[in-house]
């Protein structure tokens, strides 16, 4: 089944618009992607990344062309589509005075979810992310990779069907970025969930996006499998692909 | 979807009011600070009022007095006066003809001057009234304590005679709303209300944005409106225990003051303990005029800090823009009624909503106040506030406030 359940149609977002300072953070970009899907966008920093999920996730209103989620537009119907997705910001602070449980069953509590299930889903998410011996204690102790994966945790606990992650896996350590990125893999294809992140480590991406999308000064410049891309930009790996596309060295001929 | 249900709390509003005020009381300063300002402010006053009443009583006062008129009822109350001089706690009785009174008023020399006019007994024979006028400084405690003395007793001797006989008092002062004691009690629970919560409306609200947890919160399927009514509700829950310990102070503070008049004689003790003392009667009222105070301090703590960058900022901005009216209102509460000037200085005081609150305190705790002008004052608190709010907001949810 191929379900489109995110399609961007001439998305812009200019910020400042008018003014000195302005910026087109995205400009004409056009991207579908189907019901249980990983995702990944790539680009260098200012790229554009985080000002699309924004935009999907109907925090930034786009300046031109159109967004679908769940096949409803971002700008009209967002309540229903918050409903049924879940952000896990590149910069998100968390709570320093709740406890780990706390931070997770209060967030899911936003999303109406009933208590006794909220506990049981925090008792499985702490699990998988290994810090249930810590659920009680406050999350200020916890070092910055912990704090990563409670928030991991967290922005999965209404269990979503789109889950957008920003950096998911930064500041968390090898092994810790392993656990993260087997429990998005397992919900890709045990519960048909779709999965856009954003990420720095093409390491990752290879091992775990079906299809990458590439953002440069607000263009998506490329989108496809990751194996289609190395083709079609004649490279051995997706490394070279971004040192020819952002470095002008390599075998940028398209 | 009704205007109504719009705000009305639900399940997904529980956990952030939760998530808030766990956070909260988990900030051990602020909670202690929410819990000493009160029983601090009210014990200074307690103080502040035990030293006042020291001074007025331990030495007596002198007192000038003038008797014009040559009838009887002038002579009564002027022996009258002159036998109980202990019980009044004045020291000396200096008789002073008219012109003399006249030069010390013009000198400022003078403390209290009472005058029994010319026709004193006539005006009370054929008409049933009489005034008689009492001059005070206000500028001194001793002089404005001597003065109430008098008159009071001054009416008894003469309601004591002749039942159906008015004596008035003319006061020859800037009127003052409210006792010393009021407007100094007005005046700390205002300051102290206003303040309350600034911390944590900086917290809750620009110290999301800079801690960035503000994003993820926003993404949740709950409208921002709802969001910050939630906000606003945990705001209030958390400034009940301020309330509570307003309670515990104005308690504290009826003590000692009772505590230091109980040495006094029994009249001057009554005198004391009527004039300083907050009647229990009105704590309810006085907390439900904290509690619009407190709504009016946070919608606007809302909208700057909605606005502000960072919690450092909010804090201070709100501060600022707290502190200076309240001052400004507490300031005219000393030199006599906030209601004193007119023009375009008058309608800037009456603006601040803070100024309804200290009519509305002050009405309640000199018992002067009517149901209409108390309901004003409330309806300006609460019309405030709901603007506020929505101008807050109207500033949540534009874009920029994520970064
Ligand atoms: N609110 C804003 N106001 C003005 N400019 C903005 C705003 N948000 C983003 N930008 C600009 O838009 C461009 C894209 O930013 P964005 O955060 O989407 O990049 P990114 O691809 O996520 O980068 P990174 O890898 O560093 O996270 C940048 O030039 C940035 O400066
Ligand atoms: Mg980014």
């Amino acid at each position: 089944m191929n379900e489109t359940v995110i399609r961007t149609e001439g998305l812009t977002k200019i910020f400042e618009q008018g003014k000195k300072r302005e910026v087109v953070a995205l400009n004409e970009v056009n991207i579908d992607v189907s019901r249980g899907e990983v995702v990944g966008l790539l680009g260098p920093n200012g790229a554009g990344k985080t000002t699309l999920i924004r935009v999907l996730i109907g925090l930034l209103t786009p300046t031109a062309g159109r967004a679908y989620v769940l096949g409803r537009d971002v700008t009209e119907e967002i309540d229903y589509i918050r409903e049924r997705v879940a952000l896990l910001p590149q910069e998100a602070g968390i709570y320093e005075r709740l406890t780990a449980r706390e931070n997770i069953v209060y967030y899911g509590g936003m999303y109406g979810i009933p208590e006794e299930e909220l506990q049981q889903r925090a008792d499985r998410l702490l699990d998988i992310v290994g810090l249930r011996e810590k659920e009680d204690y406050q999350v200020k102790g916890f070092s910055g990779g912990m704090k990563r994966k409670v928030l991991v945790a967290r922005s999965l606990v209404s269990e979503p069907e789109i889950v957008f992650l920003d950096e998911p896996t930064t500041g968390v350590d090898t092994i810790g970025a392993r656990v993260v990125r087997n429990l998005l893999k397992k919900l890709s294809s045990e519960q048909n969930r779709t999965i856009i992140l954003t990420t720095h480590d093409l390491n990752e991406v290879a091992e775990l996006c079906d299809r990458v999308g590439i953002l440069n000064e607000g263009h998506l410049v490329a989108v496809g499998k990751p194996s289609d891309i190395e083709e079609q930009f004649k490279a051995a790996n997706l490394e070279e692909v971004f040192v020819g596309l952002f470095t002008g060295e390599g075998v940028y001929e398209q | 979807m009704s205007m109504l249900s719009r705000f009305m709390p639900d399940r997904k509003m529980k956990y952030l009011v939760k998530k808030e005020l766990k956070s909260l009381f988990r900030s051990r300063w602020l909670i202690f600070g929410l819990i000493i300002s009160p029983v601090f402010a009210w014990l200074f006053e307690g103080a502040f009022l035990s030293f006042v009443v020291a001074q007025t009583t331990s030495e007596p006062s002198r007192v000038f007095i003038t008797l014009e008129d040559e009838g009887v009822w002038g002579q009564t109350l002027y022996d009258a006066i002159e036998t109980d001089m202990d019980e009044l706690l004045i020291s000396e009785l200096l008789s002073i003809t008219k012109q003399e009174g006249d030069e010390m008023v013009a000198n400022r020399t003078l403390s209290v001057w009472v005058r029994i006019p010319a026709n004193f007994t006539q005006e009370l024979e054929y008409n049933n009234v009489s005034t008689m006028v009492i001059w005070v400084n206000t500028g001194n405690f001793r002089a404005t304590a001597a003065g109430n003395r008098v008159a009071g007793f001054a009416r008894e001797v003469i309601d004591e005679i002749i039942v159906i006989r008015d004596l008035r008092v003319s006061w020859r002062t800037i009127s003052p709303e409210a006792t010393y004691g009021h407007s100094l009690a007005v005046f700390l629970v205002m300051i102290v209300s206003v303040m309350a919560p600034s911390p944590y409306i900086g917290q809750s609200f620009a110290g999301e944005r800079e801690k960035h947890t503000l994003e993820a919160l926003l993404v949740v399927p709950m409208s921002r409106v709802r969001i910050l009514v939630a906000k606003l509700i945990a705001g209030l829950a958390l400034t009940m225990v301020y309330s509570a310990f307003t309670v515990v102070g104005i308690l504290l503070y009826n003590w000692s003051i009772i505590a230091r008049a109980v040495g006094l004689p029994l009249a001057a003790m009554d005198y004391y303990i009527n004039l300083y003392t907050v009647n229990i009667a009105a704590i309810p009222l006085i907390f439900f005029c904290q509690l619009l105070i407190l709504l009016c301090a946070i919608s606007i703590g809302i909208v700057i800090s909605s606005a502000a960058k960072d919690q450092a900022t909010a804090e201070s901005l709100n501060n600022l823009v707290l502190l200076v009216p309240t001052m400004v209102i507490g300031i005219l509460g000393f030199t006599g009624s906030i209601l004193q000037y007119g023009g375009l200085f008058g309608i800037f005081v009456l603006a601040i909503p803070f100024s309804h609150a200290v009519l509305f305190l002050n009405g309640v705790l000199s018992g002067a106040a009517t149901a209409a002008s108390l309901m004003v004052n409330v309806a300006y608190m609460l019309g405030f506030a709901i603007v506020f709010l929505i101008i807050g907001a109207k500033l949540f949810e534009r874009e920029a406030i994520i970064v």
